[in-house]
């Protein structure tokens, strides 16, 4: 009993290890190369300077990326858990073959890439798009719509892509909840949908938390999304990271975008947790 | 409370019935327990009793009223688990309110009946603790307090008592029973637990693969089983094969001849209670049912002596006797001793 912890601490040394070369030593140099002077035409000069933060605390441009991204982040993962929770809860109390082809419904998506299931909305979106075929056939429209290249579009095309790691962090959740409490409740009076907000919802608030963060982390980070369905002029963070670097060969500015990103990520997620573990 | 009618309730799942039309009446204020080995369809019925499983057929009426189709919430039954299913995020007293509020009861009158709910398990002073701050016990009995506190007409428990150890589980079971009459409140509870369905039920449901096998009370059950079945699972026994001849008596296989009380045509099987044998150490001069025997060896449990004897046909036979009956009796306890013992005719029950 007493070495058992001391073991299972043992066998974390490789993992930390890895974890230490691969994302901790980059990380370190991306902060370095955030204090280095960005000179046009020369690729790395050393310094150590806090402008590359001046800069994005000072432009419009980027403070703009930074809002957008947020906002989109949170807008996301608030409409990904709304539309999470009830599904997640529907799949759970399934059994047999539907509940496999529903699970199976909701992990496929995930086979395709980013890219090209923005593809798949640029179609439907397009001026002369699926969407807008319909509408208009059905005469709820009379000019076609613009969706794509908006700030909806990609709303939707990135709630699309979290929504299926959502749903399955929550159906493993109210997976394992004790069918006797849901039992106990009903007999106590408590109609379905009471049943689903009184007790089976204040169950899952740890699982709602670990969705939230998932869903909020990866939006914060979206590429391919905000590029292919945003247009030229939506702008948020890392696509303007690459800009930066690929476009602009600014790497100490990339670099200081990037940095900033992470620890806006990291900084809101540890304060949602504590918020959360503080009223839970 | 009220008294519930169930008839001809069945389940069948693909190919296997779980229930196979089951009839039993349940007096109001009675306290029945549904016993069988595990798998004989206990569960499934209890559910159907409070609607968590729509039967394929047959009826439950609740105090007049056709409950067989009625969704859970309306049915207004108690329903305890073995595995006590609090609400894990609600504190004590919210728990026990739980159903009050459902209820619409009024707000003044809640918290007195939640402390008149939890003053009769003993708890009224754990009100703002949250369920994983209590102990198996305490849980439960926050369990039984949640389920009375809405005034049930029925209370369902399934195994309520099993994730106890032992010391509380006789502890809970006394205040569980003495609650129930308290209350007058009408009971159906499930266990497997045979001394803990002889302690408290009123009557005994004896359930197998889904029927149900016998319906009596306990002493019904032990000294009068309806077949080998009952009389196998509920006590020890033993059993000697045999059939009735024409001089009306018992004759074992081994020879044993032994007079009853009654003489079922047909009867295959003789079955005595370990407690019915009387033993001495000198033969018997009259009577029925006298036979000889040889010491095989004993057993001390708790406060009795299990004692095993060779029957000259090889049939052996337990018997459980107190020390004190033994000393009187002057039998001592030397492997291959001779010793007489004799059945009272009421005790041979033949089946
Ligand atoms: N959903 C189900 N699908 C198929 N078979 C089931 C289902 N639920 C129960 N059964 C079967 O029905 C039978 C009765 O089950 P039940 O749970 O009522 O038994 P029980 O008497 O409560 O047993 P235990 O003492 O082990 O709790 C079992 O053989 C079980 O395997
Ligand atoms: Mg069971």
């Amino acid at each position: 009993m007493q070495t058992k912890p001391i073991g299972a601490a043992a066998l974390l040394i490789p993992a930390t290890g890895l974890v230490l070369v691969f994302m901790g030593l980059p990380l370190i140099y991306l902060f370095r190369y955030s204090l280095n002077q960005y000179v046009p035409g020369e690729f790395i000069v050393d310094g150590f300077t806090l402008e590359n933060y001046r800069i994005f605390f000072s432009e419009a441009y980027y403070l703009t990326g930074m809002w957008t991204t947020l906002l989109m982040a949170g807008a996301v993962t608030i409409l990904c858990i709304t539309l999470g929770l009830p599904i997640a809860n529907w799949i759970a109390r399934q059994s047999g073959t539907l509940k496999t082809i529903l699970l199976m419904a909701v992990i496929l998506p995930l086979f395709i890439s980013n890219a090209v299931r923005a593809a798949g909305w640029m179609v439907a979106f397009g001026q002369a798009g699926v969407l807008n075929y319909v509408l208009l056939q059905l005469g709820l429209i009379s000019e076609p719509l613009q969706i794509m290249q908006t700030p909806i579009a990609v709303f939707i095309g990135m709630t699309a892509v979290n929504l299926p790691y959502v749903v399955l962090t929550l159906q493993s959740i109210f997976e394992g909840l004790d069918e006797n409490i849901d039992f106990a409740a009903a007999s106590l009076g408590a109609q379905p949908l009471q049943s689903f907000f009184l007790v089976r919802l204040p169950q899952v608030v740890p699982g709602i938390l670990a969705a939230s963060m998932l869903s909020f982390i990866l939006a914060m980070n979206a590429y391919a999304t905000p590029v292919l369905l945003g247009g030229p002029s939506f702008r948020m963070m890392a696509p303007m990271v690459v800009v930066e670097i690929m476009n602009k060969a600014n790497w100490p500015l990339g670099a200081a975008l990037a940095f900033i990103l992470l620890a806006t990520t990291v900084a809101i997620s540890i304060l949602a947790a504590l918020f959360i573990r503080r009223r839970y | 409370m009220a008294n519930i009618a169930i008839s001809g309730l069945n389940k069948t799942y693909g190919s296997f019935r779980a229930v196979d039309f089951i009839d039993l009446n349940v007096q109001e204020g009675e306290f029945v327990i549904v016993l069988g080995p595990s798998g004989c369809g206990k569960t499934t019925t209890l559910r159907m009793l409070a609607g968590f499983i729509e039967p394929d057929g047959g009826q439950v009426i609740l105090g007049g009223r056709d409950i067989t189709y009625e969704p859970p919430y309306r049915r207004n039954i108690g329903l305890v688990f073995q595995n006590y299913a609090l609400f894990p995020h609600l504190t004590i007293f919210e728990n026990v309110a739980f159903g009050l509020r459902r209820r619409g009861v009024n707000h003044s009158e809640i918290t007195p009946r939640v402390k008149d709910a939890l003053s009769l398990v003993d708890l009224s002073h754990l009100t703002d603790r949250l369920p994983r701050q209590l102990s198996g016990g305490q849980q439960q009995r926050v369990a039984i307090a949640r389920a009375i506190a809405i005034r049930p007409d029925v209370l369902l428990l399934d195994e309520p008592l099993s994730n106890l150890d032992a010391k509380l589980r006789l502890q809970v079971r006394d205040e569980l029973r003495s609650l129930q009459k308290r209350l007058g409140i009408t009971t159906i509870m499930v266990t497997h637990d045979q001394d803990e369905a002889m302690s408290v039920g009123d009557r005994l449901v004896l359930m197998r693969s889904g029927r149900i096998e016998q319906i009596g009370s306990p002493d019904d059950l032990y000294n009068r089983p309806a077949n080998r079945f009952v009389a196998d699972f509920i006590g020890r026994t033993n059993f000697l094969r045999g059939r009735i001849e024409k001089d009306q008596a018992f004759h074992s296989e081994g020879g044993i001849v032994l007079t009853s009380a009654s003489q079922p045509p047909g009867a295959t099987e003789a079955m005595i209670r370990p407690e019915a044998i009387r033993v001495r150490s000198v033969p018997e001069q009259s009577g029925p049912n006298a036979i000889s025997g040889t010491i095989h060896g004993h057993v001390f449990l708790g406060g009795l002596i299990e004692l095993a004897i060779d029957m000259p046909g090889g049939e052996r036979i337990t018997g459980v006797i107190s020390p004190r009956e033994l000393e009187e009796a002057g039998v001592k306890l030397i492997p291959n001793a001779p010793v007489y013992i004799s059945v009272a005719p009421k005790d041979v029950v033949l089946l």
